[in-house]
């Protein structure tokens, strides 16, 4: 297996760059392509980017189909309120998906589909199972849960159709310090909402983590949906603590209060994040290492520490920029 | 405080993978202690990895969290316990003290964790009686191949006395292949629990008296 050619969809998100730039080192691939809306967060030594209106269907098909891709490494979905309100990560997501994947499909030389999931899919209904495994019913009962279920039940009707393996990475949220998520954002205001009657316990993934996986369910040819978080898990009280903040308790109707109130200051709180915060969102992360062959690294609260230590702003002085180059 | 005393503090603060708080039931054991005192009788004879324990539950005496917890004690290792609601204040709390939802997939989720779970029989009001157990829960055990025993608990409404006796792994009598493998081995945990509880096995007050001869011997 040498030679391939991938193709990342949302390269330009920080989750599809850093994939693309583990996949430029990986020996089996031989040509990397990539297409978002946004140009890539790093820089990318051998990968083809192009840049592509996520409504302009016939160019995005006619880009997938000139490349006939061996894998396709779809990442691009748009979290709610990370880039891009609500209506518009719908939108993004669903436009992107219906493009790359219906153009998958008619690339001959197509062997295997790898799509970006999310933990969200199972739902968090009253009585589902507190940590579902991959086996569990999807039943999402957010946005972002459905979104993720329109993207694998998309790329499993191509899968079907075309006869291809289609794997699915369910990630529980992606937290890292350019990686856009509300969960994050919130996390890190100077006082944060949470659940005094539940404050139920989450996991999380470190973005490296995440791409580390959804490169290793292309190498393996990952054929079914598996699960990914970090080891570990924490509430939201208890995150709020580890980061100095201070904890706002809340018991019910002044979250519609509290979520306005955020967005004012910047971090608008989706409603799969409050599902979080109410909820819980734990995974079972148990077939990670058999499927792919690889498991996270930085646990739970690893994560939520380095997340209250990636600095808000970083200050590049002459001095600086000087360094960087000398070293390059 | 320092920062460097703030960071000792904090970095306890976590749960673990199923929502389990340790140092919440660290600080909830002495309590627990002054309600129940819960006697071991024999070795305690269970796997390092995970294994299932069906317990016999007496109506409103909180049988699995107090066994759990007193086992996850001589055993220093948690302790899981089935049975807790999904419905806040009480769901969280017990997920916080250990609690899984009564769900097949979850216990089986458990197991698979390598995590020893303590699941009660239908409560009954007499602590000699023994209750219907899940066949469900059961069937969860035997596909993750996790050995089931049972612990007949000997309890009283009056005493804070809990005498314990874990038996060895049920065998099934014979091989099935289809779901009468768990309902079998589901009866035969409640007969074999009801066997311990009428059997020659001494009372919860002869463990109590072997526990205090114990310390006073020491």
């Amino acid at each position: 297996m040498s030679g391939r050619r991938v193709l990342v969809s949302g390269m330009g998100s920080e989750l599809g760059s850093l994939v693309a730039s583990l996949l430029e080192a990986e020996p089996w691939v031989g040509a990397l392509q990539g297409i978002d809306v946004d140009p890539p967060r790093r820089r990318l030594r051998t990968a083809a980017f192009h840049r592509v209106d996520p409504s302009d269907r016939e160019r995005a098909v006619e880009l997938v189909t000139r490349f006939d891709p061996h894998v396709v490494v779809h990442v691009a979905v748009w979290e709610p309120d990370a880039r891009v309100n609500t209506a518009t990560a719908q939108r993004l997501t669903n436009d992107f998906a219906t493009s790359i994947l219906g153009g998958a499909a008619e690339c001959p030389a197509l062997e295997q589909i790898v799509v970006r999931s999310a933990a969200e899919i199972y739902g968090r209904a009253r009585n589902a199972p507190s940590r579902p495994d991959e086996a569990a019913p999807v039943a999402p009962t957010s946005e972002f849960g459905r979104m993720a279920a329109l993207i694998e039940a998309k790329a499993d009707d191509v899968g079907r159709r075309t006869g291809v393996a289609v794997g699915a990475v369910r990630l529980a949220p992606v937290l890292g310090p350019h990686v856009p998520s509300p969960l994050g954002r919130l996390l890190r205001m100077p006082a944060v909402p949470f659940s005094l009657l539940a404050d139920p316990p989450f996991a999380v993934t470190r973005d490296l983590d995440a791409a580390t996986a959804l490169v290793a369910a292309a190498r393996v040819g990952l054929a079914e949906p598996v699960n990914v978080a970090a080891p570990g898990a924490i509430t939201a009280w208890q995150a709020i603590r580890r980061g100095r903040r201070l904890a706002l308790p809340m018991v019910g109707p002044e979250w519609q209060l509290a979520r306005r109130i955020s967005h004012l200051f910047g971090a608008p709180v989706p409603e799969h994040v409050v599902e979080t915060l109410h909820r819980g969102r734990l995974i079972d992360r148990g077939r990670a290492q058999q499927l792919l062959g690889v498991t996270p690294q930085s646990s739970t609260s690893e994560v939520i520490d380095s997340l209250y230590a990636w600095p808000s702003v970083v200050h590049v002085t002459r001095a600086s920029l000087q360094q960087r180059s000398g070293a390059a | 405080m320092t920062v460097s005393a703030h960071q000792g503090r904090v970095s306890e603060l976590a749960v673990d993978e199923w929502g389990r708080d340790a140092r919440l039931i660290d600080l909830l054991s002495p309590i627990a202690r002054m309600r129940w005192d819960v006697i071991f009788a024999d070795e305690i004879r269970l796997p390092t990895g995970p294994a299932l324990v069906v317990v016999n539950t007496r109506r409103f005496a909180l049988t699995p969290i107090a066994v759990a917890w007193a086992l996850g004690d001589e055993l220093e290792r948690p302790v899981r316990f089935v049975g807790r609601p999904d419905i806040v204040p009480f769901g969280p709390l017990l997920r916080r003290a250990g609690g899984l939802l009564d769900r097949a997939d979850e216990v089986a989720g458990a197991l698979r964790d390598g995590a020893l779970v303590l699941v009660g029989a239908g409560p009954r009001l007499g602590a000699e009686h023994v209750g219907a157990i899940e066949p469900d829960v059961i069937g969860a055990a035997l596909r993750e191949g996790a050995p089931i025993h049972v612990a007949a608990v000997r309890s009283s409404a009056t005493s804070r006395h809990i005498g314990v006796e874990i038996d060895h792994p049920l065998r099934p009598r014979r091989r099935r292949r289809g779901p009468l493998a768990e309902v079998e081995l589901a009866d035969a945990a409640q007969t074999r629990l009801r066997d311990l509880l009428r059997g020659t096995s001494g009372g919860v007050a002869d463990l109590a008296a072997a526990r205090a001869a114990m310390r006073g011997s020491a």
